[in-house]
């Protein structure tokens, strides 16, 4: 369906190996920085040991959110989520000039891994004399090691909904797992729903940390991740409304989105991100966008084709 | 805008394999709650669930899959059977497959510890920990076409009443042509439970028996797991009707909201719940006076049952007395990530059979619960226009869907 209304971009979140905020990953890109990446602690010593991820860039998440409460509550996923989500948020000043009713939020986000922290001592609680999870001793004492806010950090709907409470968010919503398509769908939904008119402002992004260990063996052995190639969690969000509320409020426009498209296809996946960012997987398409919208020159393509053999692309007219 | 109406619908639960025996025991009141037979569950305080008996006709790469994950089998047999009633045998690359879902399975069978007993222990294993949640999308496509677009959705207990939803939306504007949308979901392995358990949401009378869920009753306990799928194909009316098809019912309004209150408990005063409703009724063009019957989401746990109720009652403020509203989950469980696909199926034969499915177990309603609830164990007639089903997800996400009686 072609757009009915002119979409535009009035806030962008990012937190990147190259950077923990939009400014910084975009100037880092342009720059022509790669992302340092480094062996994953957990893997040493094992045959995955080659296995190498983005370093983060340094991210004081209590402060940028401004509480220390909630990050109880959630995973690494779910930290990337919620800050980018924020700064996007905060940029567009989504809480106070919308109808949070009319405010729809529509996330993607990568594979559920609980922090090994919180995982390993229920499950080694729980092993029997033959090394193996013993359902009858997982309920006798391995649940009791468990940390009671684990589930808050696995369960993949959290983060979106984290994001949900901190920026006040009411209105219709989307969650799409695991890889680049079903996040880039998110991207779409929300582009579609501000064109249609559905909404009035969406935010709409992904987050994921496929190097969380446990993530990244499963990546490994079931050939996800090609080798040589690494791992990067990352996040991004932006906030789109119709270029006639951002006129009227007087708001920054980083860029238009002229279209958004989500097909399968039959190419093999490809993702401009990796050679310098490394695989982020859900969080590549927002990333892309992201990145693509906060720079005139020298962005990379907005088009990437995921591990679901779905090709998520968007044409964005710099405004900056 | 188009209409659209439901032209299949395949449904693998707790108390039944297939559209008509998931039926026959709904409005028989037959529950299909037991003790947990899937794991050595004899140390858990939560004993109970609602669990799929008995083995689906899967193909062996489903059959491989749904092995170590089994909600990946009942994806895929609620699919083919939604798509058989409906005579589709391919999806064409103009229709959209989305299926919503909770949480990956992790295969504790695949984890084996040497003395060391940390991470490093399991990493040398050659199975994969986790089915990656789009498994089961995958398979549908890789046996039925590959449809233009594959979305998995991971809204909690709103999640298949949202895909339903979506792609309610995508064919009444003409972005597709086809869509099949529902859910489908297992938690019943020892974290799924383990977790729940954690929670405290679950009941632990476990000496309950097949009673053990009763929504809106004053002495409920808790919520108790089901697992299953269901599976809607969407059509645009006209075409259905032109080509011949069978019509359940019509698809006549979707409403998404969050409460953007609090992780595990309900906003307590239901204000995103009543706006899913309202935000669907707008959306179908109704008055709440049109609403002849509601599935609640009626999970049997103290906190949601009258929140909803108090929702629903300042929805359908002049009429909520003259509602009857029946709660599935009493004798299906809580079907999670493919609740509300399940329940949008009971919805559906409730306006195909023409009677309200009963909420059995609900002897003496809770003050704050009080509706128009169909008790005792035998269907009321039906012969109203509207029906309404909620969902609402653990976390905030609220999803109301609205289907009209088909007059084809």
């Amino acid at each position: 369906m072609p757009p009915a209304a002119e979409v535009v971009v009035t806030g962008i979140g990012m937190v990147t190996p190259l950077g923990a905020t939009a400014a910084e990953s975009a100037a880092a890109w342009v720059a022509g920085t790669s992302a340092r990446r480094a062996p994953v602690a957990e893997l040493a010593g094992t045959s995955l040991a080659h296995l190498q991820a983005a370093v983060r860039a340094p991210l004081d998440a209590a402060a940028r959110l401004g509480s220390r409460k909630m990050l109880k509550f959630m995973s690494e996923s779910a930290v990337l989520g919620c800050v980018a989500a924020h700064e996007a948020a905060e940029a567009a000043g989504v809480r106070g000039r919308f109808n949070p009713g009319r405010v729809g939020l529509y996330s993607g986000i990568g594979m559920a891994g609980a922090s090994l922290e919180d995982a390993l001592p229920v499950i080694t609680a729980s092993l029997g004399a033959s090394g193996r999870v013993e359902s009858r001793i997982m309920g006798e004492r391995g649940l009791a090691a468990a940390n009671p806010l684990m589930s808050f950090k696995i369960l993949p709907n959290m983060p979106a909904c984290l994001v949900s409470i901190i920026e006040g968010l009411r209105g219709p919503n989307l969650i799409f797992t695991p890889w680049e398509g079903q996040a880039g769908a998110a991207l779409l939904e929300g582009w579609k729903a501000v064109a249609s008119g559905e909404v009035d402002c969406a935010v709409c992004g992904a987050a994921d940390n496929p190097a969380h260990p446990a993530i990244l063996v499963h990546l490994a052995r079931s050939g996800r991740l090609p080798p040589g190639e690494s791992v990067a969690a990352a996040a991004a969000y932006l906030v789109l409304e119709r270029a006639d509320t951002a006129g009227r409020d007087n708001r920054k426009v980083w860029a238009q989105l002229t279209s958004v498209g989500l097909e399968a296809c039959d190419d093999e996946p490809a993702d401009p991100l990796a050679g310098r960012m490394g695989r982020s997987f859900a969080a590549a398409p927002a990333v892309l966008l992201a990145l693509a919208c906060c720079l005139s020159v020298g962005a990379p393509p907005v088009s990437v084709v995921g591990v679901d053999r779905q090709r998520f692309s968007a044409e964005v007219r710099s405004r900056s | 805008m188009r209409r659209v109406a439901v032209t299949g619908f395949g449904a693998v639960s707790p108390i039944g394999v297939g559209r008509e025996a998931f039926w026959a025991a709904l409005a028989a009141g037959a529950s299909g709650i037991g003790r947990i037979t899937r794991f050595d569950c004899s140390t858990f305080a939560v004993q109970l669930a609602g669990e799929v008996r008995g083995s689906l006709d899967l193909p062996a790469p489903v059959r491989a899959v749904a092995e170590r994950d089994p909600k990946v089998g009942f994806a895929f047999a609620a699919a083919a059977e939604a798509l058989a009633a409906a005579g589709v045998a391919r999806l064409a690359p103009a229709s959209l497959l989305h299926l919503g879902t909770s949480l990956e399975s992790f295969d504790l069978g695949a984890l084996v510890f040497d003395e060391r007993r940390d991470f490093r222990s399991v990493v040398e294993g050659r199975d994969l920990l986790q089915v990656p949640l789009d498994t089961a999308a995958r398979l549908v496509a890789e046996a039925f076409g590959r449809p233009r677009r594959s979305l998995t959705n991971v809204s909690a207990c709103a999640a298949s009443a949202q895909a339903i939803g979506h792609g309610f939306a995508a064919v009444r504007s003409g972005e597709v042509e086809l869509v099949l949308a529902g859910g489908f979901d297992s938690m019943i392995n020892p974290l799924g439970v383990g977790g729940f358990q954690l929670l405290g949401a679950l009941s632990t009378e476990n000496d309950r028996g097949a009673s053990a869920c009763r929504p809106f009753d004053a002495s409920r306990g808790g919520a108790v797991l089901g697992e299953g799928a269901a599976m809607l194909v969407l059509e645009p009316l006209e075409k259905a009707r032109a080509e011949g098809r069978t019509v359940l019912a019509e698809v006549l309004g979707y409403g998404s909201t969050l409460d953007a209150h609090g992780l595990s408990a309900p906003d307590p005063e239901g204000r995103g719940a009543e706006r899913a409703m309202r935000a669907a009724l707008a959306d179908a063009g109704l008055a709440p006076e049109a609403i002849g019957h509601i599935n609640a989401h009626g999970t049997g746990t103290r906190l949601n049952d009258e929140v909803e109720a108090a929702a629903i009652r300042r929805v359908f403020a002049g009429t909520w007395q003259r509602i009857p509203v029946s709660a599935t989950k009493s004798v299906t469980g809580h079907l999670i990530g493919a609740a509300g696909a399940i329940e949008a199926g009971a919805c559906l034969l409730a306006l195909v059979k023409g009677l309200f499915p009963p909420n059995p177990w609900l002897r003496k309603v809770a003050p704050g619960c009080e509706l128009d609830h169909v008790t005792g164990t035998t269907a009321r007639r039906f012969d109203g226009e509207h029906v309404l089903s909620n969902s609402f997800g653990f976390g905030g996400q609220n999803a109301s869907l609205i289907f009209r009686r088909s007059h084809a």
